[in-house]
């Protein structure tokens, strides 16, 4: 087996088997469950449709997501670090870009968990209609790009940052602002900054992908320029954690 | 040369840690890399590693500079760092396989567990790594520098939480690596690990080596008397000793004590002492070894 796919192994094992990766995957679990009964109300007494509801939990598991991977990244780099097991890792007989590339599978299987358990939930949510179909291609398809792009830039943190909690807190930020779709009225969106911001943002791609898929019916294949933001994120915070991960110091 | 570091400068922050520093280590040899709290030891070690990048000087590890990431070199190299973490989540056997299969060595469960009882840990079947003790925890960093069967192993503070049978099993594992030709580099503040293990030692004050030798070649170098209380049988003879380099400082009932001057060696001075019909039935060392050569060497250079 080489020696990413080890490390990746041994990444998952942190998640499903440490105490700390069982925690924040019953937290998440605990949110996605929390979410789920708000909407499952809503479309009981017909506040919501189907569509809303759907497009609703899209957006709250890539939130989800995104929030598990930057953990994860950061856990794995700057984490690693204060707990004192990064520096045995960086000096087994493997290149960094191995190292690295297990650390970013084991964002990956981070994010496969994630998916597998908000399946479940949109179904829940989303069983009455035709869109939960839709919600699972376009979590696939643009969900797994943004998430991913975000735990690289935890990644980028936990390498650059002094302690892991300063990159956690980086993180929260970077992502509460990249979330911040979810928040902006309507008005504020439609400004030339909000606009601007929807452009370049990886989360405004997959609501806005979600929003033109699910609730307006449209063709997945006619977001390529959401697909096509979200991809970059990934690319670019790809070279970001590459860079920086070569350059780690103890 | 395993390791060798020629006026080694290295900055972390804008500030300069390492102004000066030499170091070199043969195969088969023990090495003790001494100093004082944030004297530079360990960046010393890190920049042998290649895991810091220095400013200026030489650093070789196996005749060539290590790169992060230089698998060839990592290949042969067995490192227990300062900071000795694990995955509490693993046991012992699943952590030491983890590395074996990273180090591209499988190894059967039953060799796993002949490794880890090397260093003294006997099979914990499914205890986790995170209810170990400090000292087991310890061993299981040494069994997993030992892994690759490395041809240098770099050890920091290796018997630190180790109870005295611990540390001394440790010191076997040590001394038995190093007849075979393993170079071991070690950096700690026991000295009577230093004193029983190393065949020569650096000391590093402040970023700059200032002493670098075998032990007995430093104690002679920097002048340091060796006082011995010897116990005679008989009492004290009237024939003193004629050598100018054996000084009798007290006697008290059937005990003496003799100052040797650097530049006679003890059992020379034992003979002379002998042959005047002084005889000796025990011999202590009375401080003038390591301990005070190193408050020496550290302090002159504090000053």
């Amino acid at each position: 087996m080489s020696p990413a796919l080890l490390i990746a192994r041994k990444e998952a094992g942190e998640l499903l088997l440490s105490q700390r990766g069982l925690a924040w995957l019953m937290a998440m679990t605990a949110a996605l469950s929390g979410f789920a009964l708000l909407l499952v109300s809503n479309t009981e007494l017909s506040l919501l449709d189907n569509a809303q509801v759907v497009y609703d939990m899209v957006g709250i598991v890539g939130a989800l997501g995104a929030l598990l991977a930057i953990v994860v990244g950061i856990d794995s780099t700057g984490g690693e670090r204060e707990r004192g097991s990064l520096v045995p890792l960086l000096l087994v007989p493997a290149s960094r870009e191995a190292i690295l590339l297990g650390k970013i599978g084991g964002i990956a299987i981070a994010w496969a968990v994630m998916h597998g358990l908000a399946l479940p939930y949109l179904w829940a949510v989303g069983s009455t209609g035709q869109n939960m179909v839709q919600g699972a291609i376009i979590l696939a398809l643009l969900g797994t790009p943004a998430v991913l792009g975000f735990g690289f830039l935890g990644i980028v943190l936990g390498v650059r940052l002094a302690s892991a909690r300063s990159g956690l807190l980086a993180g929260l930020i970077v992502l509460l602002l990249s979330a911040s779709p979810l928040l902006l009225g309507p008005g504020l969106r439609q400004s030339a900054i909000g606009r601007a911001f929807d452009a370049v943002n990886p989360f405004s791609s997959l609501v806005n992908a979600a929003d033109a898929a699910i609730i307006d019916s449209q063709a997945i294949v006619a977001q390529w320029d959401h697909i096509l933001v979200a991809y970059l994120w990934l690319a670019l915070t790809l070279w970001l954690a590459r860079a920086g991960f070569r350059r780690i110091v103890q | 040369m395993l390791v060798h570091i020629h006026s080694l400068q290295l900055s972390r922050g804008g500030v300069r840690i390492l102004h000066d520093v030499h170091l070199s280590l043969a195969a088969g040899e023990i090495y003790g890399l001494l100093g004082p709290n944030g004297a530079g030891k360990s960046t010393t070690v890190a920049a042998a590693l290649g895991l810091l990048v220095p400013d200026a000087g030489e650093v070789c590890l196996f005749e060539r500079m290590p790169v992060p990431g230089d698998a060839a070199i990592y290949a042969r190299l067995g490192v227990l760092a300062e900071q000795n973490g694990f995955y509490d989540w693993m046991t012992a056997e699943g952590y030491l396989g983890f590395f074996a299969r990273l180090y591209r060595r499988r190894l059967a469960t039953v060799e796993v567990r002949d490794r880890l009882a090397r260093v003294g840990l006997g099979p914990r079947p499914g205890q986790r790594i995170g209810t170990f003790s400090r000292g087991m925890r310890q061993r299981l960093g040494l069994a997993r520098a030992l892994i690759a069967d490395p041809a240098l192993l770099i050890l920091d503070e290796p018997t630190n939480g180790l109870d005295p049978r611990g540390r001394r099993e440790i010191h076997d594992v040590l001394i038995e690596l190093a007849g075979r030709g393993v170079g071991i580099l070690l950096c700690t503040h026991l000295l009577d690990d230093v004193d029983r293990l190393c065949h020569r030692i650096g000391v590093i004050v402040e970023g700059r080596t200032v002493a670098e030798s075998a032990i007995a070649e430093l104690v002679r170098t920097t002048g340091h008397m060796a006082r011995f209380r010897l116990r005679l049988s008989g009492g004290l003879p009237e024939v003193r000793p004629a050598d100018c380099r054996i000084t009798l400082l007290a006697c008290e009932g059937e005990w003496c004590l003799v100052e040797l001057d650097p530049s006679l060696a003890p059992e020379n001075a034992w003979r002379e002492l002998m042959f005047l019909g002084w005889h000796v039935t025990e011999i202590c060392r009375e401080g003038g070894g390591l301990e005070d050569l190193y408050l020496s060497v550290t302090e002159r250079r504090a000053a």
